[in-house]
Formats: structure tokens, C-alpha cells, sequence
């Protein structure tokens, strides 16, 4: 993933997440992360979401047919505002994939052919896997950052050191200051 | 080596990779489904017809979308396997694999290894099942009625079988977190024994019966050639794939239970075309059979589920997994994120037919019509997986 402005990397152990890769990246630099990993010969797994405190959270699995090993890519876009551009130009199978998004979380994917109801009525005026706000948890707790290799500084979704309760508790503070701070979200 | 057809074959744009059109300046716009025999399902296409080229082919789907993934945050964890034998009717042993797989991983939990030989048993009986449905709903599909009624009888026997193993013939809930819900009885063995060796012969049958049949190489011959970069586009998986001389198999790939144990080839086609996708699902009924014959062989002793497997109110560790299994139309996943509370904070499912139909839509552009039927056929799509 040379040349792209990553936010954060981590390694993960595969027996425990089932992945091997994991990285956040800004919403701009998306289409030419995952042109990166079209480059590299990657395939496209899925693309979900995730609703938590610190706002929605794009997850895209890529995986790969000679070298397998899971790499996760995360968008983390405000409640407010979630639009991201649309990878379907590269992986041309993510129309469908972003189309559910957009069912399930109302994620706008800027650029696609046609953002269209794919699985829920045409007709539905909510989006129905989105959480009351006092259900969503916190970031850091529901992702499993594994052993953080690069990280911008300015990337402080992830508490520092091994993943742990302690590690967690430690960091709660600072994790309640940097609700919306910028990371990731474009101002 | 059989010669090949092409030459008295009407040529569609397919071979050229160029849209075949007539020339002339009308088009038809027609519905194919959502109740249509060759869609399998409540599945609609609609089709852009110039004569009897296709324009454009647009899949329209969500006719029964049931919103599992809603379903999964209202339930228990342990709870929400009974809704696994729903997402895929055909082959409901690897979707409950998928989820038991995804659940031990998040719970790190230590399966025993009886139960992980009886899953084996399990689910490739249940991919045999599942082949069997597609390999006579495929031929039905192009107008040969015999084969169904073949398949059917083999079937039978798995369901019958898989009846004494789980109680159920369709929808099975058969696997918990950390085992199974049911050891095998000697009934059981005896028949899946009786049952590999019977299918080895009618196997040979099947072939004889079909893969020479001119109408039938006429119609998938050259028809939908699918190109590897086109797979890795849509993340096309399982024959799929595999049809387009891939040799990826997530059994191989990202090993799981005891499948490095046996002895098993991958099939793969370098045809790329629906007969190729044909002759890889036929050799991997082979496959699995010796898969069953050596599992039934080294069943081991012991337990068939975990001391202190989950209860249904376990509650997970926080965090998140993700789980792939080989089902019999390609990879299974399924990513849990757990806030260490009784109910899943969010379970994606990712179900290979998806990723399969969505290509659907440029590999039929510029065929005839009756080729997206084989088209269609070959991609071995079950509409309550796409649709979840």
C-alpha cells in the first residue's frame, strides 16, 4: 500500500479475526486504495458497515485467489453526512454491494451508476440497521485493531499499545475528546 | 478429446467479444421472471432484446428479502443458527458452518475432533445435495427432463441420511458453537457407506446420460465465457471460479476443521465457459465423495461438543471475526462484531450467489437469449442467499 495516505495499519493474527490486514483509510483516498489492490490482483469480498459512536464505518474485505489472506479496509464517515466515492468503477461487482450499504445505512456513494433500493422496498423511509444513538459502542471496542504498524498522528480512534481491558480503560478518556475530530471525516 | 461445435453453432457476440445485434432499430424490453422456471426462484431479469440478442440484461432482486441481519441483533447469539438453514435451503450445513466457525473463532473456542468429522460428513453430503438439485434443474433448464428425476433419487438417499443425522431434510440447524448438535449412529454410517459407493457408479451414469448429448453441448459450449479478471471484479467464487481455471478453494485457502487431513484434488476448467462451470461441479461431486469415504474411515472417538460450549445466553468477548467456509456456490462469510453483550452488535453475510449474479449482467450482454438461460443455469444461483 506504498504511495497512499493511510491512517492506520495494523497487522491482525488470522486465528483470531480471520484476517491478516486491516487499514483505515480517508474517504478521498478509497478509489485509489482499492485500484492499489486491483493492481495486486486482489478480488473483492464484500462491503458492509458498521454503525458505531464515532460515526459510520465502511468495512471492504479483499481477498486474494493465489496468495489468500484477508485485508480489511475501513471509511469512517460522519452520521451527518456519509457519502464516500463509489469503488464501482474499479470492482465493478461493488454496485451491488454499495446499493445494500445504502439500503441498510443510507451511505451515499458519490460517483455510483445508480444508487438505487437493491434488496429493501423502494418505498422504505428508513434505513433499518441503523442504531438508536445510546446502542452504538465506541470504535475501539468493537474492532480488534491487532498490532498497529503506521499510524497518522492525528489517528486516535485506536488506544495505544496491546489490546486489552486495561489498555482500553486507560484510553477512555481521550477516546471521549475525539468523538468527531476530524479523522477521516472531511470537513 | 471432442471436437468442438463452433463451427455449426450460431455465432453470438460472445465468441468475439463484440455485442452481437441484428442490425435492425427496434428493441424489446421483456420480463424475465420473477416467476420464471430457468430463474430458480423469485428472481427477475429484465432484458433488452434486439431481435434475440441481448442489449442489456438488469437482474432485479430483494423479492424476498427477509433482513437477516436485522434478525441476528434481535436474537441470541446461539439463537440466530436456526436462521443460518434458511439463507440457503440447498446447502444449509455450510451456512451453519460459517456462523458456528465465526462464533468459535470469536470465543476462541476448541471444537472437538469428532465433532469436526461429523461436520465434514455433514457438509459434504449437503454439497453432494446441493450439486445434485443444480445438476438437474440445470439440464431442465436446457429442455432435458430425465435428469432431474435422477437426481432426485440420489437425493433422496442424502436427505434420508441426513434426516437421521439432524432430524431435518432441508433447513438443518445441526451445528452449535463448539460441535454439533448430534453424534452419528451406526444407522447413519453404514448408509453414507452404502451411499458412496452406489454414487461412484450412478456418477458414471449421470455423465454417460448428458455430456455427449449434442443439444446440450450446443447450448454450453462457448457459451458465457467468463475471464479470470472478471471473477476478481465481482468476487466470483466456488465452480465459478473454478470454471474459469482458478484454482481457489477456500477448503485450501484458508484452511478450516480437518480438511488438511484428506485426500482431495480441486477441480478446475480451462474451458471458462458454462460447460466448463458443468464439468467442475461434476468432478467435485466425485471429490466429495472420497472427502466422506476417508471421514467415515478416520472418524475418531470422543466428544461431539465442547465442555462448556456456549449456552444460549453466552455472551462473547468484544471484538470482531470473520469466518469463510467453501459452500457448494463459492465462499461463505460471515463477519460478527461482538459489544460483549447476549445479542450480536452487527453479522454481515456474504453469500457467493450474490457476488455470482452480479456478473450476470455483463457476461449476457451481446448473447442470444436462449444462452443467458445456460448462462444463468451455470452460475448455480439459490434467490434466498442473494437475497438474505
Amino acid at each position: 500500500m506504498e504511495g497512499l495516505r493511510i491512517l492506520c495499519r495494523a497487522e491482525n493474527v488470522f486465528d483470531r479475526t480471520g484476517k491478516t490486514g486491516s487499514v483505515f483509510v480517508k474517504p478521498d483516498d478509497i478509489i485509489a486504495s482499492a485500484r492499489r489492490l486491483y493492481e495486486l490482483e486482489y478480488f473483492l469480498e464484500d462491503i458492509s458497515a458498521i454503525d458505531t459512536k464515532e460515526g459510520l464505518v465502511a468495512v471492504y474485505h479483499f481477498d486474494h485467489f493465489i496468495n489468500p489472506g484477508r485485508v480489511a479496509l475501513h471509511v469512517i464517515v460522519s452520521h451527518e453526512s456519509p457519502v464516500i466515492p463509489s469503488i464501482s468503477d474499479v470492482f465493478s461487482g461493488a454496485q451491488w454491494h454499495e446499493r445494500e450499504c445504502h439500503d441498510f445505512f443510507g451511505i451515499r456513494f458519490a460517483g455510483h451508476p445508480d444508487l438505487k433500493p437493491l434488496l429493501v422496498p423502494d418505498d422504505l423511509d428508513y434505513y433499518p440497521l441503523i442504531k438508536e444513538a445510546d446502542a452504538t459502542c465506541s470504535l475501539d471496542d468493537l474492532l480488534d485493531p491487532g498490532e498497529i504498524v503506521d499510524k497518522d498522528p492525528a489517528f486516535n480512534l485506536f488506544s495505544d499499545g496491546p489490546p486489552g481491558e486495561q489498555a482500553r480503560e486507560q484510553s477512555n478518556p481521550v477516546k471521549a475528546d475525539s468523538t468527531h475530530s476530524g479523522f477521516g471525516v472531511e470537513s | 478429446m471432442k471436437e468442438p461445435l463452433k463451427t455449426w453453432r450460431v455465432s453470438s457476440g460472445s465468441d468475439t467479444g463484440e455485442n452481437g445485434t441484428t442490425g435492425g432499430s427496434e428493441t424489446l424490453t421483456l420480463n424475465m421472471g420473477p416467476q420464471h422456471p430457468s430463474t430458480h426462484g423469485v428472481l427477475r431479469i429484465v432484458l433488452k432484446l434486439d431481435g434475440e440478442y441481448i442489449l442489456s440484461a438488469e437482474p432485479v432482486i430483494g423479492y424476498i428479502h427477509r433482513m437477516h441481519e436485522k434478525m441476528a441483533e434481535t436474537r441470541t447469539w446461539v439463537q440466530f443458527m436456526s436462521n443460518m438453514g434458511r439463507v440457503d435451503y440447498l446447502n444449509a450445513m455450510a451456512w451453519n458452518w460459517a456462523y458456528a466457525g465465526a462464533l468459535e473463532r470469536l470465543g476462541q473456542i476448541d471444537v472437538p475432533m469428532r465433532a469436526e468429522y461429523i461436520r465434514v460428513i455433514a457438509a459434504e453430503l449437503n454439497r453432494i445435495s446441493s450439486h445434485l438439485v443444480w445438476w438437474g434443474a440445470y439440464l431442465l433448464d436446457l429442455g432435458a427432463f430425465t435428469p432431474i428425476m435422477y437426481a432426485f433419487e440420489d437425493r433422496e438417499r442424502i436427505l434420508d441420511l441426513l434426516q437421521i443425522l439432524t432430524g431435518s431434510r432441508l433447513t438443518y440447524s445441526f451445528f452449535r458453537p463448539g460441535g454439533v448438535a448430534a453424534d452419528v449412529t451406526e444407522d447413519f454410517l453404514s448408509g453414507v457407506t452404502a451411499f458412496v459407493k452406489d454414487m461412484k457408479n450412478r456418477l458414471d451414469m449421470y455423465k454417460d446420460l448428458v455430456e455427449t448429448n449434442i443439444i446440450f453441448r450446443g447450448r454450453s459450449e462457448g457459451v458465457g465465457i467468463l475471464p479470470l479478471e472478471m471473477c476478481r471484479r465481482y468476487g466470483a467464487t466456488g465452480p465459478v471460479v473454478r470454471g474459469s481455471n482458478q484454482a481457489y478453494d477456500v477448503r485450501r485457502a484458508e484452511p478450516y476443521s480437518v480438511y488438511d487431513r484428506f485426500q482431495y484434488n480441486i477441480p478446475v476448467d480451462p474451458d471458462r465457459d458454462a460447460m466448463g462451470r458443468y464439468r467442475v461441479r461434476m468432478a467435485e461431486i466425485l471429490e466429495s465423495l472420497n472427502i466422506v469415504e476417508q471421514a467415515v474411515e478416520q472418524l475418531p472417538e470422543g466428544d461431539r461438543i465442547a465442555k462448556g460450549a456456549p449456552k444460549p445466553r453466552w455472551k462473547p468477548p468484544k471484538g470482531e471475526a470473520y469466518f469463510a467456509v467453501e459452500g457448494a456456490r463459492g465462499k461463505i462469510g460471515i463477519y460478527v462484531i461482538s459489544d460483549g453483550n447476549r445479542n450480536p452488535y452487527r453479522v454481515k453475510l456474504r453469500s457467493p450467489s450474490f457476488s455470482n449474479l452480479s456478473l450476470f449482467s455483463e457476461l449476457a450482454k451481446g448473447t442470444l437469449f436462449s444462452d443467458a438461460v445456460s448462462i444463468l443455469g451455470s452460475l448455480d444461483l439459490v434467490i434466498p442467499e442473494i437475497d438474505r
